[in-house]
């Protein structure tokens, strides 16, 4: 049976302390590039923190984990990409980028309509030695590709070699678990299989509470959000981050 | 036969047809691409067998428990142990790219002694020199380990002090030190049986106490819900992280914390709100109202409050003893979801301050933050495992890194129930570093090791036969056949556990309210305990957020 692997970000739990960012960081083998800036880094999960607008103790804030947000119909960057370097995995419902067949002429990024793309603008590099703290089971990306959250790809195929290793065709839930939603401290990522009705993230995703950002594109995001507040709610339907006040 | 004009059009025509067909350009493409893409530079992950190993974190004295993946040998990926009663799986952001911090460029890889490179030879004699010469002081920031244990076996040997850096957690626990007779390290905050928090500028979310204990409680009972179980108040001047969580937010002027303290009490005890009847504040609720910019109306509505779902609980930033007497008002000392004793044994420590007087020479213990810097004309023995910048420190002397040394884990700051585990060094630093105590015990032989150490302790715990051990599954130490097994659990990854020591005779009476007022901060302490290096992912990523407020510690 093919999966569609999604995620529900509960808003209102989320503390904004980032730990989900640099768990994503060090189990894909992101560079701390010391001259990338926030228009060059690689973050394919980032949390930005976005106000009500409103000033004195009527503001408030709230921070909303940015990543790729797996879309299952019309794939913005699947239609655009020359290369075939990106496709929506149909047993898994991931898309996947592949940096080998990337040209890095970047449409895909231009088509993104979450800005959830990034380009490696220099080759790879680290402080003498922390090559032998890099994750083996991901490779290090080159100088001129794009790329993006793949839901912690290696860890689905650690998941499926246990599972056949066990003689099972299906893997264990447990045992695919993204390092975002593995290190969230309060829970707010949860991680499951939007085919499966009876999975506690789909019956989440169908609560009046939930939203996806910019689902009027009919692109089917994977990734849902959820708030009992309204003004977060309203950010669903934002054309782009430039709409929202940034605190 | 006459090659013609026509026969080179349908050559070509075919031969453009064929390149169309055949995969060879496409393959080509293909292997150039991945030929590009594997230049000899591009850094490579180690490569062997892989397993996960249990440890703690030792950047700070919360000792969070960890699972860690090693390749090879070298630790490639850091996530919490979610059986861990007293973390839950939960790690501060920091933690999951500590294990690059071992090859940081500021990491310490040779002795130094005012700029230049120097021996551990020299320094030890410069050290052992100077202990004849005049009194010593001992600076240790993890109290109650092993090592400190072997430091106060120093001091009490070579007639040298001992002091402490507190963390924020045990420092707004001073105040009840002096009431109620206690140690401040033998007190806790019992979070687990709370049901409204005043927090007085105290990052409850952001860093305060161990990651995993106050995050989890807050996500379950509080977050998302207009009526929640758990009452988070945050009272701080400026929107934080926390107050953007909390379920309500209180702005007011900043370091008027003490006198909304005292405004609140004084309604309490007027409008007999609370059981107790006294102390009351010299304060008016129109002076505590003038000074923080609340009206006398919303301090009276807080105060209400406060409680209408109790136990409440306030908690400071830092030395606060308007707040901590605020908690007597409420009667939240000594009572299940207050201030509660967590041991019977701690030993009170003489608290670091950034001026020594009279010293000849001050060693300064890894464990201490990087920005307690002393102010003294005594020599300064400074170890660490990275050089965060200037420090008076006229010796830089190379300490273990993240995972490379053997150390016990004592309760963290503020912890309700008392604990205990071990961490042994899963890697070996690749230039020769020692710990403080190995320093000390080149010039007295007689302190003993940390190992010694970790036996007793793990003896003592037996004997009492008291709490029990956290691994996969739980078993009471009751339980457990001999100290020698016990001992094995731990260095495996367990954690020793008592039960709460609830005791409501800990506080007898409070018969003035304190005078001091503000939050006594030590000089030259930041509020947040923080490595004098951060990971390079953590300052990349959080500025390339918009959470960072500045680039200054960018690629620290």
């Amino acid at each position: 049976m093919s999966a569609r692997y999604g995620m529900v970000i509960d808003l209102d739990r989320c503390t904004g302390c980032g730990a989900c960012m640099m768990a994503c960081a060090a189990e894909n083998n992101v560079p701390a590039l010391p001259k990338a800036t926030n228009r060059t880094g690689l973050t394919p999960m980032l949390v930005r923190k976005v106000s009500n607008g409103r000033n004195g103790v009527a503001q408030r804030e709230v921070f909303i984990p940015i990543l790729c947000m797996h879309c299952e119909q019309h794939t913005p960057c699947v239609s655009v990409c020359p290369q075939q370097a990106v496709e929506v995995d149909r047993a898994t419902g991931i898309v996947m980028q592949m940096p080998q067949r990337c040209l890095g002429c970047r449409y895909c990024m231009t088509a993104c309509p979450y800005h959830a793309r990034y380009f490696n603008w220099w080759d790879p590099a680290w402080p003498a030695g922390t090559e032998k703290s890099l994750n083996p089971g991901v490779a290090v990306r080159m100088r001129g590709v794009v790329e993006k959250c793949n839901m912690c790809h290696a860890r689905l195929h650690a998941a499926q070699e246990k599972a056949a290793a066990a003689g099972k065709r299906e893997i264990d839930p447990a045992d695919y678990v993204p390092a975002c939603v593995e290190a969230c401290p309060t829970g707010a990522i949860r991680f499951g299989n939007l085919a499966d009705p009876n999975d506690p993230v789909t019956q989440e995703s169908h609560s009046p509470e939930a939203f996806r950002f910019l689902a009027r594109l009919g692109t089917e995001p994977k990734v849902y959000y959820k708030s009992k507040e309204a003004w977060v709610r309203a950010l669903a339907e934002a054309a782009s981050s430039t709409e929202v006040q940034h605190g | 036969m006459k090659f013609t004009r026509r026969d080179l059009l349908a050559w070509s025509a075919g031969a453009a047809a064929g390149l169309i067909v055949t995969p060879i350009p496409w393959k080509l493409l293909d292997d150039t691409s991945i030929w590009s893409q594997n230049w000899p530079w591009i850094p490579q992950p180690p490569r062997g067998p892989v397993e996960t190993k249990r440890s703690f974190c030792t950047l700070c004295p919360k000792g969070c428990a960890l699972r860690v993946r090693m390749a090879a040998g070298w630790p490639v990926g850091i996530s919490g142990a979610p059986d861990n009663p007293a973390t839950r799986g939960a790690l501060c952001p920091l933690a999951y790219g500590a294990h690059q911090l071992n090859w940081h460029p500021a990491r310490l890889k040779a002795v130094r002694h005012r700029g230049n490179t120097s021996s551990w030879f020299e320094a030890s004699t410069a050290f052992a020199k100077a202990s004849t010469e005049g009194p010593v002081v001992i600076i240790d920031g993890f109290p109650g380990r092993s090592t400190s244990q072997l430091f106060q076996d120093f001091a009490s040997k070579r007639a040298a002090q001992y002091r402490v850096v507190l963390s924020p957690e045990i420092r707004s626990l001073r105040a009840y030190e002096a009431w109620a007779g206690v140690p401040a390290t033998a007190l806790g905050y019992d979070l687990e049986n709370v049901r409204t928090i005043v927090s007085f500028g105290a990052r409850m979310l952001d860093g305060w106490g161990s990651p995993g204990r106050f995050s989890h409680l807050w996500a379950e009972q509080a977050s998302g819900k207009t009526d929640p179980q758990l009452r988070l108040i945050q009272i701080e001047p400026q929107l934080s992280r926390t107050a953007s969580r909390a379920w309500k937010w209180i702005s007011i002027r900043p370091e008027t914390d003490s006198a909304l303290a005292a405004g609140i009490a004084r309604v309490l005890l007027e409008q007999r709100l609370v059981r107790a009847t006294g102390p009351m504040p010299r304060l008016s609720l129109t002076e505590a109202s003038s000074l923080t910019g609340l009206g006398p109306d919303a301090i009276h509505d807080l105060a209400q409050v406060l409680v209408a779902e109790k136990p409440t609980l306030a908690i400071a930033d830092g030395d606060n003893p308007a707040v901590a007497a605020l908690n007597f008002v409420l009667g939240s000392i000594g009572t299940p979801g207050g201030i509660i004793q967590t041991t019977k044994s701690a030993m009170p420590y003489l608290p670091a301050e950034s001026n020594i007087d009279a010293a000849r020479a001050v060693l300064i213990d890894s464990s201490v933050p990087w920005d307690f810097d002393v102010q003294t004309e005594a020599e300064v023995f400074r170890f660490a495992a990275w050089d965060g910048g200037s420090s008076k420190a006229d010796w830089l002397l190379p300490a273990p890194g993240f995972l490379e040394e053997l150390t016990d884990i004592p309760s963290a700051p503020g912890s309700s129930v008392q604990t205990y585990s071990l961490t042994a060094a899963l890697t070996r630093p690749a230039f020769e570093v020692h710990t403080a105590a190995q320093f000390l015990q080149n010039v007295e032989p007689q302190i003993g090791k940390p190992e010694e150490i970790i036996h007793q302790r793990c003896a003592q715990i037996f004997k009492a036969r008291t709490g029990s051990i956290y691994a996969a599954d739980v078993a009471a130490v009751s339980n457990c056949s001999s100290p020698q097994k016990l001992e094995e659990a731990m260095w495996a990854g367990a954690i020793w556990m008592n039960e709460p020591l609830y005791n409501s005779r800990l506080l007898r009476s409070l018969r003035e309210w304190p005078t001091e007022a503000g939050s006594a901060t030590p000089q030259n302490s930041e509020n947040t305990w923080s490595p004098g290096i951060l990971p390079p992912l953590s300052s990349k990523l959080y500025c390339e957020s918009n959470l960072c407020e500045s680039s200054e510690r960018r690629n620290a």
